[in-house]
């Protein structure tokens, strides 16, 4: 494995033992194969009375990996699912490069997918395995011979090519499933939870792994997976689902920190949310909030559309965002409740009056705490995201 | 807790004890029951005697050359080699590709037909004989090694089918999905992928269509004739009619054929594959 | 950062949904078509011969079943049927159970060991073990002789033409069956259900009766409609063990078959066999249900 590369994360994810952010990545164009945009264009399906998907159409870039990010039902693996072929959809058109493949058997679209569990054929030997789709497409012997062995050295498995599946471990056997499926030179990578069912530690290798082959091969690529930390690591973009529909799509950074309403800021890492009302302007893109639950508390948040004087509105904070400091007057103020160390930060859990969810407070040092508990809470203007939800 | 009272757990264990090595006991005696009636045909069947008597008085081969010389002995047992063999074989063709189809449909109707083509093995094998026997003498199929051959089949397609049900139920559905987005046509997955995995079934199945078509008595009697009888139904009618230990002799040979061709598909598949 | 682009809503063009399916509907035609034609086909015409044949053109259609019902021979020979078949299950029970019940909770590696040696009599005809109990229980078999040699009997007799070689045979070949029935639910039971039993103060046996025994209901269940059903429908003990002092329906079936020409009767006779074990499955079935089993 290369050195550290260019990569997006979370700023919860850990390097190193602190919390690092670093630039976006910048997309490299491939050598193998031509990266094939891929649309999804109205695209809906119902099972029976269940609405699984509603009118979906995006596009993927040549090249981007796109994550289907979302709580189990959302819709994410029916759309991943007619992508491939396994359901037709009842409205829309997948199309792939310039070819509308939507009538097309999975067998001839092209693709490659790496399932949840793998799929690897227990019959056959590693080797036959990353084989099978260079067979079926008729490729010679010697010349299959030569591309898996190619394949196999790219994941890193090259003296493994003739033993049988169950003798891997389940990292390798997922190293196996993605070689098998990039082999064949696909147009687009589908990937089906790949990481699941590896431990903490091999996810989180595996995780940079695949993004940098990826990337390496510039292969148009959609990842499914309720895990958000996968998400954010490994895409381009992230398109959060809910309940079939598509709530927020786009870059890691833009979903973590400017989440649209409530679902997402609390999809992706935790949200504390607060509401208030406006009470009026400060300057051109302040305006002043008066805290509910807690009367005289305010702060400001920014924004580029006017707010209403006298509207209700919903914020929320990250918790790495939030300061710990005395009580101070005009502001919000909560008890602490617990502090843990994780490692690389403290997480405080504090009560807030009037309100009923604790909130989370992310620090890089030990704060002092007077014996009575009582802190005062401040945060940035620019840090507090306004959420579309009403209150 | 007093003395006393500890004392007690102890005495109970060893009643126990006792209990379980009676029932132990017990199972062996039943064991030695089953193996009883097979280990006295085999012994008989090298008595010299030509009636049946213990203690035996001598050894001899000559129940098994009798069987060589009897005609109908070698001819039954090829005609019920040959029928079990077939009959399985068409068994196959007919219920895998069904159970394929079956096995992982949830509507109503996969269940009512999954119920119907193990039907037959729920009926007794005498009526099923009887029936067959007079609907195709109508198709003037009558007594025919047609007629028994469809009869056994009917009989074998039940075994075939329910092993293959539930084979198939076990094998997760992702690993043709991977054959098709790897690019295998419906043909090629079956062929690379689903028929491997779904052997074992076919196998068990079969071997238990062979064995049972071998044995049945019942629906082979309708259609005997010279040509058509099969070693059950030979050997029912020299019991009838002669009581010697050839009937012995016969019996242990088709024991070792059972043996051996249980032996073979140990060897080509392995058994514990099969017991699954 | 868009929400979902402006062209969400469109409605993409209208499918025929389908999905990927490697088996479809037709492969099950062809067994279907020949199992409707070589087995429905036919025992639904036995029916209608029962009905329409002989006697019954002339006597009208139910004749035969009520001859066979009526008749004092004939009805003899059902309720022998049904007699032997219930005595033949008891007995299987009582001695199946023990090894079932040993089987599972003591048997620990030789399980594998006894289920083999309960299996493999069926690489045996039927005919080999109805005549191996011929061989023990002839008159100079080696069980008679035995017996004889113990000053259990007074002289070597022929124990073979008895219905009680009949039972010994019927129970030999079934009970295995009802052996396996058992146990495949048995090893369901919890152990730790008999042993808090047992820490609460059940005698072994009382244990056994209250907890083991209901809970694995289901597998006598079945295994008792399993035996009664084979030995309605078997003849080849009866013949070759009973000397002709036990006759049931499918043992008259086959004398009667060669001997008369009454094609409606013999119908009769069939269809009646088959009316107790769909009877008998239909049970099953109810009682599997009740208990909340998926057979």
């Amino acid at each position: 494995m290369t050195g550290m590369r260019a990569m997006r994360a979370s700023p919860e994810s850990v390097i190193g033992g602190f919390s690092i952010e670093l630039p976006s990545v910048t997309r490299e164009r491939c050598t193998l194969t031509t990266a094939v945009p891929l649309q999804l264009v109205g695209i809906s399906k119902s099972f029976g009375s269940v609405q699984a998907l509603r009118p979906m159409t995006q596009t993927i870039e040549g090249g981007e990996m796109l994550a289907l990010l979302g709580p189990s039902g959302c819709g994410k693996t029916t759309t991943l699912r007619i992508i491939a072929g396994f359901e037709t959809p009842d409205r829309g058109s997948v199309v792939i490069g310039t070819r509308d493949v939507t009538e097309l058997p999975p067998n001839k679209r092209g693709l490659g997918m790496v399932f949840q569990s793998y799929s690897l054929f227990p019959h056959m030997t590693v080797g036959e395995n990353v084989a099978f789709g260079l067979k079926m497409q008729g490729v010679s012997a010697a010349e299959r011979t030569t591309r898996v062995r190619e394949m196999l050295a790219l994941v890193r498995l090259a003296q493994h090519e003739d033993r049988q599946i169950h003798q891997l471990s389940g990292g390798q056997q997922q190293r196996i499933a993605l070689a098998r499926a990039l082999v064949t030179n696909p147009s687009t990578l589908l990937l089906d939870e790949p990481l699941g069912a590896l431990d903490k530690n091999l996810r989180e290798r595996m995780q940079f792994e695949l993004r940098e082959i990826q990337q390496r091969l510039g292969i148009t690529s959609i990842l499914v997976t309720h895990d958000q930390e996968e998400a954010l690591t490994m895409s381009h973009r992230v398109a959060v689902m809910s309940e079939g529909q598509v709530v927020q799509v786009g870059r890691p950074t833009d979903i973590y920190e400017r989440p649209r309403n409530r679902f997402v800021a609390e999809f992706l890492g935790t949200a504390n949310i607060v509401g208030g009302t406006v009470t009026g302007q400060t300057s051109e893109r302040c305006w002043q909030v008066a805290l509910t639950g807690e009367p005289g508390a305010s702060t400001s948040v920014q924004s580029d559309v006017p707010l209403a004087a006298g509207s209700a509105i919903l914020l929320a904070v990250r918790p790495e965002r939030i300061e710990i400091g005395p009580v101070v007057a005009g502001t919000m103020r909560a008890q602490v409740q617990d502090v843990v160390f994780r490692g690389s930060y403290f997480a405080y859990e504090l009560r807030a009056p009037g309100q009923d969810v604790p909130f989370f407070v992310h620090s890089q040092s030990r704060k002092d705490i007077p014996p009575d508990g009582m802190v005062g809470l401040g945060w940035r203007p620019d840090n507090a995201i306004i959420l579309e939800d009403t209150p | 807790m007093t003395a006393a009272g500890l004392a007690l757990p102890v005495r109970r264990r060893r009643r126990v004890r006792y209990g379980v090595i009676a029932l132990a006991f017990y199972v062996l005696l039943f064991l030695g029951f089953i193996a009883a009636p097979i280990v006295s045909v085999v012994a008989v069947s090298f008595s010299t005697a030509s009636f049946i008597a213990f203690p035996i008085p001598g050894f001899t081969l000559r129940w098994y050359w009798r069987i060589i010389e009897y005609k109908p002995f070698v001819d039954a047992l090829i005609v019920s080699g040959e029928v079990a063999v077939l009959s399985t074989i068409f068994g196959t063709l007919l219920g895998v590709p069904a159970a394929l189809a079956l096995a992982r449909s949830r509507a109503t109707a996969a269940a009512i037909v999954s119920n119907f083509l193990l039907a037959p093995v729920t009926v007794p094998a005498i009526v099923l004989g009887l029936s067959l026997l007079y609907f195709l003498s109508s198709l003037s199929l009558g007594i025919s090694f047609t007629a028994l051959l469809i009869a056994h089949t009917v009989a074998g397609i039940p075994y075939i089918v329910r092993t293959v049900l539930s084979v198939y139920r076990a094998i997760p559905p992702d690993l043709e999905e991977a054959a098709a987005i790897l690019g295998a046509s419906r043909w090629q997955t079956l062929v690379h992928t689903t028929l491997p995995l779904v052997r074992p079934g076919v196998f068990a199945g079969g071997l238990f269509a062979i064995l049972t078509s071998l044995d049945n008595l019942p629906l082979s009697f309708f259609f005997g004739s010279a040509k058509t009888n099969t070693l059950p139904v030979v050997m029912l009618s020299y019991m009838e009619n002669q009581f010697d230990p050839s009937i012995a002799a016969v019996s242990t040979v088709q024991m070792l054929i059972a043996i051996v061709v249980l032996l073979i598909a140990d060897r080509v598949y392995g058994i514990e594959k099969l017991t699954s | 950062m868009t929400a979902g682009s402006p062209l969400a809503d469109i409605d993409g063009k209208a499918r025929r949904s389908r999905p990927y399916r490697l088996a479809g509907p037709s492969w099950i035609i062809p067994v279907l078509l020949f199992l409707g034609f070589f087995f429905v086909i036919p025992l639904g015409a036995n029916i209608l011969r029962s009905l329409q044949s002989g006697q019954a053109t002339t006597n009208g259609p139910l004749f035969y079943y009520v001859k066979l019902l009526t008749d004092a021979y004939y009805g003899g020979v059902i309720v022998e049927t049904l007699k032997v078949a219930a005595i033949s299950t008891v007995l299987c029970l009582i001695v199946g159970y023990p090894v079932a019940y040993f089987m599972v909770r003591f048997a620990g590696r030789w399980n594998a060991v006894i289920v083999f040696l309960l299996i493999a009599p069926l690489l045996t005809s039927i005919i080999m073990r109805t005549f191996g109990w011929r061989v023990l229980l002839a008159r100079r078999g080696l069980l008679t002789t035995q017996l004889f040699e113990w000053g259990l009997i007074p002289r070597p007799l022929n124990l073979a033409d008895e219905p009680f070689a009949v039972y010994l045979g019927l129970v030999h070949v079934l009970a295995p069956f009802m052996i396996l029935s058992i146990t495949a639910v048995l090893q369901k039971v919890d152990v730790r259900l008999e042993e808090s039993a047992r820490v609460l103060g059940a005698s072994a046996l009382g244990t056994f009766f209250r907890i083991t025994l209901p809970l694995s209901l289901d597998g006598i269940a079945t295994g008792c409609i399993l035996v009664f059903v084979v030995t309605c429908g078997s003849f080849l003990t009866m013949l070759l063990l009973g000397g002709g002092k036990i006759t049931t329906l499918s043992l008259l079936i086959y004398q009667q078959f060669n001997v008369t020409q009454d094609v409606g009767f013999a119908a009769a006779m069939g269809n009646t066999l088959l009316f107790i074990g769909l009877i008998c499955l239909a049970l099953q079935a109810r009682f599997l249900r009740r208990t909340g089993v998926k057979s």
